[in-house]
């Protein structure tokens, strides 16, 4: 069809080739108009992360007076004011996410990627019916389901705690989403490999962790990167689940520590968030390969 | 056969009880969850009145009056539709200029995500500074005299919702731009090549190959930018706070006001229905239509 389209479009005529050394310059300058067009769409990117991180080492008056600039006389009081602040919301904020995050995400990758497994070898009638049910977790607004999530919570002796939030992180969306993708990745895998290991004894779970789980390597590490920055970045849920008297996650302690300045003391505010960004945009450029390749791949599919 | 399937079964009971805590995990923190919502709905459940007793649709005719409600309905559906738009389209155009082998460009590629690798609360704040009166916005128009006097692009209303868009759109735009990259890269070279060769210009090339090849990309992102800003929250909450006068209160923020705010638990979850059910008419429909889009392309 697309043929057939191309076909049709007829070249125009009577365009003139101009000599060849003008030829050149015209595609040199096409070229390097075209990388300073990406870099400024680049720029309004990142430009944020630039000003968070260039105002960071400011004081409130360099702020002002040249808000965009790199730091004249670049000062640590804004991080050093971050990390002192009282009850040290930073620190324990960074401690308390680092938990959340490496828990929530060892226990969703085992749990999503067995689970896949097991029903990538069911009927497709109940696949299919599994996999709508699983794609309403993408769906359904948290907002909806915190509030009785609480209560669950509470009847099980777990509301306003750490081993709470995991697992109330362990159901809905961030499975549905390992699902998915898991699910994308394993229809590619030949039965018969499945079938040669199961001739020699070996049990379900066997073949999972020692044939599918190297196999979809790719696969664990998009899940691993979009879940670890999904839950790390999470206000709403530890804001509710683990409420303002145990210690929050960074996001929610940055959130309390800004609204509750009552003039607005931006350097402070700059040094916090380049501090609460540092380890989930470190995480993002490491890993950054293999997510890449696992989307590309998951996305072909 | 049924020798080995019976054998092949016990294989599995390990494999099956991982499956099955999995599906009780997803039916007691999704499932469950959103049916109590919905008995809690017709119930006037509230921290004064802990012993709710059943009020059948009363809850429901509130929402039938509330204007507050109205404003937030109509704030969320007109950001879902200018953002999805807006981030759609940038995100093809800087994926098909960001579609180059050479390092430069993976590096601006791998630089474009960043918007969603930081905190919805971090991206709320920076620009609620960069937008204040004092901020870099105001810094950059009075310096270069488009402006005389600076504005506060978060005090107005109208303003506010603006500003709210454009903030909302240059985070999905860096999500929309990795997803379009990754459809660019599965076309196949020889259909550009074959059409050069038949003689197409650029601009026939995008509307016969790329903008009908992206298709199945386009579906995925338009539904992904509708659905996450039907339930915005974090960003809205750190930008503006769902003022000026609760111009910019998304209806998630309005579900959080009213549950937690007010406690009025049983009237947040008839206005959560709504929210569910508007989300899921959304992108059931959007999903079917840009389906048979893709055949008809």
């Amino acid at each position: 069809m697309i043929a057939q389209h191309v076909a049709a479009a007829r070249p125009a005529p009577g365009r003139t080739v101009p000599a060849r050394p003008a030829r050149q310059a015209t595609r040199t300058l096409r070229r390097s108009g075209r990388l300073a067009l990406a870099l400024l769409v680049i720029l309004a990117f990142v430009s944020p992360i630039y000003l968070t991180i260039v105002n960071a080492f400011k004081t409130n008056t360099a702020i002002a007076s040249s808000p965009a600039s790199l730091p004249v006389h670049p000062t640590l009081g804004n991080l050093s004011a971050a990390l002192n602040q009282p009850g040290q919301v930073l620190e324990l904020g960074l401690r308390n996410s680092l938990i959340v995050v490496v828990c929530s995400v060892a226990l969703l990758i085992p749990l999503g990627s067995a689970f896949s497994f097991w029903i990538s070898r069911k009927r497709t009638k109940t696949r299919a019916a599994i996999m709508v049910a699983f794609a309403a977790g993408l769906m359904i607004p948290p907002q909806i389901t915190v509030l009785p999530i609480i209560k669950i919570l509470t009847l099980m002796g777990l509301d306003h705690t750490y081993p709470g939030l995991i697992l109330s992180n362990l159901g809905g969306g961030y499975l549905s989403f390992a699902v998915f993708v898991y699910v994308g990745f394993m229809r590619s895998i030949p039965a018969e490999v499945i079938e040669a290991a199961r001739i020699d004894g070996a049990t379900g779970l066997r073949v999972w962790w020692t044939i599918i789980m190297p196999l979809v390597r790719p696969a664990t590490a998009t899940v691993g990167v979009f879940l670890s920055l999904w839950i790390w970045n999470d206000f709403l849920n530890p804001l509710l689940i683990i409420g303002p008297i145990t210690g929050q996650t960074v996001t929610v302690g940055l959130y309390d520590s800004v609204s509750n300045q009552v003039q607005p003391d931006y350097g402070l505010q700059f040094g916090f968030m380049l501090l609460a960004a540092l380890i989930p945009v470190a995480g993002y450029l490491l890993a950054q390969k293999q997510f890449r390749a696992g989307l590309t791949a998951g996305s072909a599919r | 056969m049924k020798l080995l399937r019976s054998r092949l079964a016990r294989l599995d009971t390990g494999l099956s009880a991982v499956a099955a805590l999995t599906l009780v995990l997803y039916l007691v923190f999704l499932i469950v969850p959103v049916l109590l919502s919905l008995k809690t709905s017709f119930t006037n459940q509230n921290i004064l009145f802990p012993n709710s007793s059943f009020v059948g649709l009363a809850n429901y005719r509130q929402l039938l009056h509330d204007t507050q409600l109205r404003a937030s309905i109509e704030f969320t559906l007109a950001l879902a539709i200018a953002v999805t738009i807006v981030a759609n389209a940038a995100g093809l155009g800087f994926a098909i200029l960001l579609n180059r082998t050479s390092l430069s460009y993976r590096v601006l590629r791998t630089l474009a995500f960043l918007p969603q690798v930081i905190s919805g609360i971090i991206v709320g704040f920076v620009w609620s500074w960069m937008l204040s009166p004092t901020g870099l916005v105001n810094h950059i128009l009075t310096g270069t005299g488009l402006i005389s006097q600076p504005v506060n692009w978060l005090g107005t209303p109208q303003l506010a919702q603006l500003s709210a868009a454009i903030v909302v759109s240059w985070v999905l735009s860096g999500f929309t731009t990795v997803v379009y990259l990754a459809a660019l890269q599965n076309i196949p070279r020889e259909l550009y090549d074959a059409s050069s060769i038949d003689g197409a210009n650029r601009r026939q090339q995008f509307r016969m190959i790329t903008f009908r090849m992206v298709a199945p990309a386009t579906t995925i992102s338009v539904v992904i930018c509708l659905i996450t800003v039907l339930k915005l929250y974090d960003i809205l909450t750190a930008l503006t706070g769902g003022g000026p006068a609760y111009a910019t209160r998304s209806i998630a923020m309005y579900i959080i006001n009213v549950g937690f705010s007010n406690d009025a638990y049983g009237y947040a979850s008839a206005i959560a229905m709504v929210l569910l059910a508007l989300t899921a008419i959304i992108a059931l429909s959007v999903t079917t239509v840009l389906r048979r889009r893709e055949v008809d392309l």
